[in-house]
């Protein structure tokens, strides 16, 4: 049941915000909870949901657990001399670093089995196996619905009540609904336990503006998915299928098509997702900020897929740079190398775990893990060159501030990403690789090409109007204008008309019907 | 306050550190200038800022720091 079915938008949203709103307060919440167990079984397999439901129990059981042995140190410590109190915390430290050690161990080694297997049995088995005639076999194995989205929301939960950032939940059913609230189960965000659980349960009444508010935003991720990724799709599919037969142009289109899509589509879940949960009245992160509006690959992470960005700054990046080791190692880089490698070589060490997990995370494949050192590389080459940088501007006399050099940074942006995305989506690297240098054979500005890349030339019109009502959309948001606001405080008949406009340009215009296949969405594999 | 100002100048020369109150908002320090910076705050001033001191409040404006400062070295 995708969120862009009809079966989803109008019965499973319809009756489940029906009896959202007739239930009482306070047990509000078990509508959304049931509704996403619903959800669950019906997107997936009835068995699967043992993984949720393991997930779920464990950090229930591990954070309370945490939180037992801070409430013991509490108590304890009046009663205790400076030196006592040191070994007694000492003591905690470690049983408390054994339960989330626990927890890593059975939630993210369930994930690592389920994804990774495979990948790590076969690499094995080229490095070593083949050598000695044997062999790790290949299993085969399911994976369960969004558990790379609910893990990592159940391993921050962990993580932060480790840290003591809040304290361990006592009721199950809010850890629960937090994990496996429906709208972000497929494709996240990732959101984190204090940012949501609460809103999860707290019962909201109806609310007219966050109902069509919520609509408004379902109608344009609707538009994003249906009209440009779907269309966009077909073309992409037609090419890369295909790719040793096309090249130059083609391929270049093939290519943005592919970034075009992965954007409206992804960011048009999230749409669709966000409005979901508005139209009861809860509030999700935002996944998306008009990232192709960024000036480097930097910023281009902290507005791309961000509630995963800083899913890795705060669990990966800050554990690993702050860790016990990494602080003699950043000792050793001082004593040992002058003061411009002293700096930048523990945060490239640093970065490169959260790059490696970032590929990782995407597929366990040789190929995401290259997409993810693909843009390490970039960064490290990046953050090494900057003086050289620096001073090349500071000889042609080019001042940053200036909109025209600004322009080529976004632009430059624009490029390594559509390579990124080229990787991303190629079935292998070396494909990847012969498609990219394919790029400059035959290549001729000639937009005929179109024609033959398996749609109609309609269809591409369709594809690049729509990407640039998104592209104005993008500008208007970059200026800080909230366009659901502002169409809100239309007169009626404006508004009214401009609601049914759109839905009928989604209705008209979205890609169904024969020839056109509704496109599984593309992060729900991950 | 002065050694904290000398510590943000060496990390990010160039910056107005005593009149700028957004550094993170406004993307003057990102992710590695805060690593970069907590571990030299860490040597410099005897304290242990863990990742749940990381947060925007804590490093948008040279007086936050200096606050946190103030903070850990009294709670160690």
């Amino acid at each position: 049941m995708g969120y862009t079915t009809y079966v989803y938008l109008t019965l499973f949203l319809g009756i489940t915000f029906l009896l959202y709103t007739v239930f009482p307060k306070k047990y509000k919440w078990t509508v959304l909870l049931g509704a996403s167990y619903l959800y669950y079984v019906a997107a997936s397999r009835l068995w699967l949901i043992v993984f949720i439901l393991m997930t779920s129990i464990t950090v229930y059981i591990g954070a309370i657990w945490i939180d037992n042995i801070n409430e013991l140190f509490q108590c304890v410590k009046k009663v205790l001399d400076r030196e006592q109190k040191k070994a007694f915390k000492e003591k905690l430290l470690w049983q408390k670093k054994m339960v989330v050690g626990l927890m890593l161990l059975i939630n993210l080694g369930t994930l690592a089995f389920l994804k990774y297997y495979n990948f790590f049995a076969e690499v094995l088995n080229i490095a070593i196996f083949d050598h000695f005639y044997a062999s790790i076999p290949a299993l085969k194995l399911f994976l369960p619905l969004g558990i790379s989205f609910y893990t990592l929301q159940a391993i921050s939960y962990v993580i932060d009540v480790y840290r003591g950032k809040y304290k361990a939940d006592r009721c199950f059913g809010r850890v629960a609904l937090f994990l496996a609230f429906f709208p972000t189960i497929v494709e996240g965000p990732i959101a984190r336990y204090d940012q949501v659980a609460q809103q999860l349960y707290e019962g909201h009444s109806y609310n007219y503006v966050n109902l069509t508010q919520g609509a408004q935003l379902i109608l344009w991720g609707m538009f994003k998915k249906l009209v440009i990724a779907d269309r966009a799709n077909m073309l992409v599919n037609h090419v890369f299928d295909d790719y040793l037969n096309y090249s130059g142009l083609s391929v270049v289109i093939a290519i943005v098509f592919y970034t075009i899509q992965l954007y409206t589509e992804f960011s048009g879940c999230m749409d669709i997702v966000r409005g979901s949960a508005q139209i009861f009245s809860i509030n999700l992160p935002e996944n998306f900020k008009q990232p192709f509006f960024s000036k480097s690959i930097n910023e281009f992470w902290q507005r791309w897929h961000m509630t995963l960005g800083s899913w890795l700054r705060d669990y990966v990046f800050y554990s690993v740079s702050l860790s016990s080791f990494f602080k003699k190692f950043n000792r050793y880089a001082r004593e040992h190398f002058n003061e411009y490698f002293a700096k930048l070589l523990p945060a490239t060490t640093a970065l490169f775990f959260v790059w490696i997990c970032n590929g990782l995370w995407h597929g366990a494949s040789i190929k995401y893990v290259m997409y993810g050192m693909y843009y390490y590389i970039i960064m490290v080459i990046g953050m090494f060159m900057e003086p050289v940088f620096n001073k090349i501007m500071n000889s042609l006399h080019i001042k940053k501030e200036a909109k025209c050099f600004k322009l080529f940074q976004i632009l430059r942006t624009v490029l390594i990403v559509n390579i990124g995305m080229l990787i991303f989506r190629a079935d292998t690297l070396s494909s990847a690789w012969h498609m990219f240098f394919s790029c400059f054979h035959n290549f001729q500005f000639d937009w005929s090409i179109v024609g033959n890349l398996g749609i109609d030339i309609q269809d591409v019109y369709a594809i690049i109007l729509g990407t640039i009502v998104v592209f104005v959309v993008g500008i208007i948001k970059e200026k800080g204008i909230h366009i659901r606001e502002t169409v809100a405080n239309w007169n009626i008949v404006f508004r009214w008309t401009f609601y049914i406009i759109s839905l009928f340009i989604v209705i008209i215009f979205g890609a169904y019907g024969r020839g056109y296949d509704i496109a599984s969405l593309i992060y729900a594999q991950f | 306050m002065e050694e904290l100002l000398d510590i943000l100048n060496g990390l990010k020369p160039g910056v107005d550190f005593e009149n700028e109150k957004n550094l993170i908002e406004d993307r003057i320090l990102d992710s590695l200038d805060v690593m970069n910076l907590t571990v030299e705050l860490n040597d410099e001033f005897d304290i242990e800022i863990t990742p749940l001191d990381i947060l925007p409040e804590n490093f948008k404006s040279v007086e936050a720091m200096y606050a946190l400062i103030t903070r850990l070295q009294d709670e160690g």
